[in-house]
């Protein structure tokens, strides 16, 4: 095998993880407060739809992210709305905010331009190398020849992890998250504060199918998504919900999705659907293998009621 | 009895009905089910509004949807057999959260149906084919058994929420489908990934001659009462009632939860895989790539939506049949796209869920 295909999987591989990291760290934000992101999936196919519609609209790739964010954070209200103050199953109002979106971008896409829908394409930002690091080998061409938001989305993880771990403000995140009654009698809001939790994630998840229609693929399809959300959420667990963690497992499935993409023109005597059940497998061995240590936060699932 | 106290009685009787009249409407209006019909119809009121501002006439459109779905016999067939999927595994699903377990793996479930069916149906076995569809089918359940009992294993050996498992497991049975077609059980020469044809004689059997309709909605019925009077008439049911209700209390009376919460999977998976052996043998008489698609959700849509009662099941999977067969038909003659049986959808399981949470049972699901 030779070293530009290595380098070239290593490189795919953090462009892979690139929107599974968006979507897992905005997840992770939810769970921490105590919202199961089962919704995650819908919330990066809402991004990636106002995203391109953005860029339709004859908007730059800024606007077109913000934008991305914007419809993400839409569905984040939805889901929020019906999880802290309706009480609603956290589990199953984020299976029925995916079907929603589906349908939704699918339908307006057509229902918005007179019922067929319109040819959308425009061409990926290009990579922007950092200057002297580019150069460096192995970690060069890897690590420092990407687009610009695949940086934005990786320098995203230390702040992230700082302000849960370090902040006040995350702190009470994570109060609410483990332990909401007493977070209440320390006086702050729970219901307030997952909202606000689960639609600042929405957001970030939204970037993340930014990613997926903006710089990879370049045009918006119907359910363009395909189950990234669900890996991201994956990526979550086994990262035993801290940004580090999370981008770790984002970083291996994006590593075995690479894989999979190579392996028929490698030869490798794995068929593709096999290496395709890898990520799952591998999250579920993973989560068995750490299983009761795998600690979720306390109060996650658990709808808070005022008494 | 006197004459004097008929006199009473019959002038107090519709007396007691007009003033019970208000406490009557108001039960009626908090139960359960009006709570859903309000829902389902919320929900496609604000679809109805998306339709507008999509430039369509909302009547014209519903119309559609209804002429689609009852217009003709051969209609009506193809909206039972959409339904019958959703029926038997939503039941599955319905106890599953009863129990609070929650399965979200008919997907994967029904996949892995479809491929222990399609296994029997092609083993080429040396029986009267009166013997090998039900045979087939069997097979098919035990293989939808087989995997909702690997997710519960996980569950209960590692603690692993069944949430994850399941789902997780769903993606590899669906990918499991795609590998036995591109191998074993696979077409040669055939530009999509199925499987060969089935003999005639292996197809599952019409219920109406003439029509399309075969004998699963049979099934399905049978299936919707004997799972209501296992879960009410039962001392499994009982038990899967109290582990719902409270798992103190389960504890407390010295049920086993790992015993009942298998149990219940394994019934769950069987009713699921039993679902993707008729879509095999009725509807596609092969295996086809992603012919579970969808079907996983749409059994908790119907689970919930029949506030998990399994009796209701059998309502709630006959109008998710027949929006999607009407949807399709309302794509064909007014070009609304079909995908507008997802957003109903979705909202009406928000709305249900919000209705359920408010309720003060958020713990019900």
């Amino acid at each position: 095998m030779d070293p530009t295909a290595v380098l070239d999987l290593f490189a795919a591989t953090i462009r892979i993880a690139t929107p599974l990291l968006l979507a897992a760290l905005g997840g992770l934000l939810s769970e921490r407060s105590g919202t199961f992101a089962v919704g995650v999936e819908g919330m990066m196919l809402a991004g990636a739809f106002g995203g391109a519609l953005a860029m339709l609209g004859g908007a730059g790739v800024l606007l077109g992210f913000v934008a991305a964010g914007c419809a993400g954070a839409l569905v984040g209200v939805v889901v929020a709305v019906a999880t802290a103050r309706f009480r609603a199953d956290q589990m199953v109002t984020g299976l029925a905010a995916n079907v929603l979106v589906l349908g939704l971008t699918s339908f307006l896409l057509r229902g918005l331009f007179g019922g067929r829908a319109p040819v959308i394409r425009f061409s990926p930002p290009a990579a922007w190398p950092v200057p002297l690091l580019s150069d460096l080998p192995f970690l060069g061409p890897v690590l420092f020849r990407q687009a610009p938001v695949v940086y934005l989305a990786f320098l995203a993880v230390l702040p992230l992890g700082w302000f849960l771990a370090r902040t006040r403000a995350g702190l009470v995140l994570r109060a609410v998250g483990e332990n909401p009654e007493a977070a209440f009698a320390a006086g702050s809001d729970p219901i307030r504060l997952r909202m606000i939790a689960v639609i600042a994630g929405a957001a970030l998840a939204g970037t993340g199918g930014a990613v997926v229609a903006l710089q990879e693929v370049g045009t918006f399809t119907d359910g363009m998504t395909n189950g990234r959300g669900f890996i991201a959420l994956a990526a979550i667990l086994v990262g035993r919900w801290t940004p580090i963690g999370a981008m770790g497992g984002c970083l291996l499935f994006g590593f075995v999705s690479a894989l999979e993409l190579r392996a028929q023109g490698w030869g490798l005597p794995v068929s593709s659907y096999v290496l395709q059940m890898a990520p799952y497998l591998i999250a579920l061995a993973l989560l068995a293998g750490v299983g009761r240590a795998a600690r979720l936060p306390a109060a996650i699932g658990v709808p808070f009621t005022r008494h | 009895m006197t004459p004097d106290e008929t006199k009473t009685m019959t002038t107090a009787l519709p007396r007691a009905a007009i003033l019970a009249w208000p406490a009557i409407a108001s039960r009626l209006l908090r139960s359960t089910a009006m709570r859903t019909v309000g829902a389902v119809l919320l929900a496609l009121l604000l679809t109805a509004l998306l339709i507008a501002i999509a430039g369509k006439s909302p009547i014209a459109a519903y119309g559609a949807m209804l002429r689609g779905a009852f217009g003709s016999l051969d209609r009506i067939a193809f909206g039972l057999n959409k339904s019958t999927p959703y029926i038997l595994a939503g039941l599955g699903v319905a106890i599953c959260f009863r129990a609070k377990v929650i399965n979200i793996g008919a997907e994967g479930q029904i996949a892995l149906g479809g491929v222990g069916a399609t296994t029997v149906a092609l083993a080429g076995l040396a029986l009267p084919s009166a013997l090998v569809v039900p045979f087939a089918l069997a097979a098919g359940a035990l293989f939808g058994a087989v995997w909702a009992g690997v997710a519960a294993f996980v569950r209960l050996r590692s603690g692993v929420h069944e949430v994850l498992c399941t789902l997780l497991l769903n993606f590899v049975g669906v990918l499991i489908v795609s590998e036995v077609l591109h191998g074993r059980l696979g077409e040669e020469g055939a530009g999509f990934p199925q499987s060969p044809l089935l003999a005639r004689s292996l197809w599952l059997p019409k219920a109406w001659p003439g029509t399309d309709l075969h004998l699963g909605i049979v099934l399905a019925v049978v299936a919707t009462v004997l799972v209501h009077l296992l879960f009410w008439r039962t001392t499994f049911g009982m038990r899967l009632r109290i582990m719902g209700a409270s798992q103190a209390a389960a504890a407390y009376v010295g049920i086993s939860q790992a015993r009942a919460t298998m149990a219940v999977m394994l019934l769950a998976g069987a009713l699921a895989g039993l679902a993707g052996g008729i879509e095999v043998l009725g509807v596609h008489y092969r295996l086809i790539e992603g012919f579970s698609t969808g079907f996983g959700f749409n059994a908790v849509a119907v689970a919930l939506i029949a506030s998990l009662n399994p009796i209701a099941v059998l309502p709630a999977g006959l109008f998710l049949g027949f929006l999607e067969a009407g949807a399709l038909a309302m794509q064909r003659e007014v070009g609304i796209p079909s995908s507008l049986v997802f957003v109903i959808q979705g909202l009406t399981m928000l709305l249900v869920l919000c209705a359920l949470g408010l309720r003060g049972q958020p713990g019900k699901v």
